[in-house]
């Protein structure tokens, strides 16, 4: 590529996406029906000092593809960016989430807010999802420096953005995890609260959704628990991740399976 | 019907480029210099928001001078060249050689062909790693490209400034001396340049991916004390 000079009438500006368009870089959308690999649960909990997202870290087709994808990643140092649907698309758009906002700031020398930043994915939703099978539901999920909140944006299949105030839940473990969060949300959670809740919500639907790993005691490998709060993206190491997970699992071996109505 | 003037091309280069040296002229100037641990870059300039000094990337920096409007074009052509690049590839991927190619292919190119040069020169600086040099271009407003070895001064009073700035650095010091010569290289002996009106970016490792830093007033104080 040479130096990608614009006049002014066509120039397009800040947004990554709209140059990546203009230039060819983003694949053509076809609606050929071809197979690929899902992602698929990840919860996202507000709790009064910011947003604790979990996901679990499975990708499958017709079989398990892959036991530790990650589909929590940040995308900058203030916000979280989570997918859900195909993951190749879904990879792919989070690598255009990073990088358009990167991108913005170094244009624009001001970073865009909260808001602007879940406005700005709506399109590119719209436009994989509308025009090709491949779907990808993202979930953003961002400490708002402006209002000193956290604050979680999931969206719909044709790109309609919605604030969520309690939580949110993606993919094919959604019904299970959403039970569980449910019962146990209440406005004053702490971060310990949020995590312990998103934690035992995952474990239901990694219980009951074959598409959603939960953790797996046998290889070391547990669905990853992160933070976003006013001290930015932080992802809680593996050693945490597996004892809140053991205890988890510990109760639930102890009463033979049952969740005997009550939440833990 | 229109009468076509013969002008000798010698003429033609010569008008261009004192025209576009003009231009330069006019603005204040900018110094590139790498120090110990990284790359630093002073300019004077007065306007607290429209910048002088950029990141074009995680190791890449940019400064321009001379006409504001054109040189501002050529720094978001960069950025868009630059995170283009990274997404094809990687990250890795993006060096500093192949966007100062860009760069003075197109001031060349502009020089020659445009309907008039651009008044502009620039300078990339890039951050080195284990794979990668850290290295100063110096673009100017026809196209040539110089690799400094360890700093660049652009802008109209260019020479003098060098002058004064080669005379004060003899090896690679650290943040503190080389901003100090820096800014009194741009001073010169009968003038000291408020920190309100110099603008400092700062290329250097901190752990994170990206290494562009823009200095407040109070940290360029802090340094200068």
């Amino acid at each position: 590529m040479g130096l990608p000079l614009f006049s002014a009438s066509d120039d397009p500006g800040p947004s990554f996406f709209h140059f990546a368009q203009m230039s060819g870089l983003t694949p053509p959308v076809s609606s050929a029906n071809v197979p690929s690999a899902h992602a698929t649960t990840v919860i996202a909990v507000r709790y009064n000092g910011g947003v604790v997202m979990v996901g679990d870290r499975q990708a499958s087709g017709n079989y398990i593809a892959s036991r530790d994808v990650r589909k929590i990643e940040p995308a900058d140092h203030y916000t979280a960016i989570a997918i859900s649907g195909t993951a190749a698309r879904g990879f792919e758009f989070i690598r255009m989430a990073q990088l358009s906002f990167e991108h913005y700031e170094k244009m624009t020398d001001t970073a865009l807010t909260l808001e602007g930043k879940a406005n700005y994915l709506s399109p590119i939703i719209q436009r994989n999802n509308l025009t090709s099978p491949l779907m990808v539901l993202p979930l953003l999920a961002g400490w708002d420096s402006a209002a000193q909140v956290g604050r979680i944006f999931e969206y719909d299949g044709a790109g309609g953005c919605y604030e969520r105030f309690d939580f949110s839940t993606i993919g094919s473990g959604t019904p299970f995890a959403e039970g569980t969060l449910r019962l146990g949300f209440n406005t004053d959670l702490d971060q310990d609260g949020a995590i312990e809740l998103g934690a035992l919500a995952m474990y239901e639907a990694g219980d009951n959704d074959p598409s959603t790993g939960g953790p797996d005691f046998v290889r070391g490998l547990f669905p990853m628990i992160v933070t976003i709060s006013s001290e930015g993206f932080r992802e809680l190491d593996s050693d945490d991740v597996a004892e809140r997970f053991r205890i988890i699992n510990q109760r639930r071996t102890e009463s033979g399976g049952v969740a005997g109505g009550s939440l833990r | 019907m229109t009468n076509y003037f013969y002008v000798a091309p010698e003429q033609l280069i010569r008008d261009r480029a004192e025209f576009a040296q003009k231009g330069i002229a006019r603005g204040r100037s900018i110094v590139g210099a790498i120090f110990d641990n990284g790359v630093v870059l002073v300019a004077e300039n007065p306007s607290a928001s429209l910048f002088k000094i950029s990141e074009i990337y995680d190791r890449i920096a940019f400064a321009g001078v001379g006409k504001y409007n054109e040189f501002d074009r050529l720094r978001e052509a960069g950025i868009r060249w630059a995170d283009s690049t990274g997404f094809t590839y990687s990250r890795g991927d993006v060096d500093v050689r192949a966007l100062a190619n860009f760069y003075a292919q197109h001031l060349g190119d502009m020089f020659t062909e445009g309907q008039k040069p651009l008044e502009v020169e620039i300078l990339v600086a890039q951050l080195g790693n284990s794979t990668r040099p850290t290295k100063l271009y110096r673009i100017a407003y026809e196209g040539t490209i110089s690799d400094e070895p360890r700093f660049a001064v652009l802008g109209g009073d260019a020479e003098t400034i060098k002058s004064r700035f080669a005379a004060s650095e003899d090896s690679l010091e650290s943040l503190t001396t080389t901003l100090k010569n820096a800014v009194g290289a741009l001073a010169g002996p009968d003038r000291t340049i408020e920190v309100s009106d110099l603008e400092v970016g700062i290329l250097e490792d901190r752990g994170s991916r990206r290494t562009f830093t823009r200095l407040h007033d109070a940290q360029v104080s802090e340094l200068l004390r």
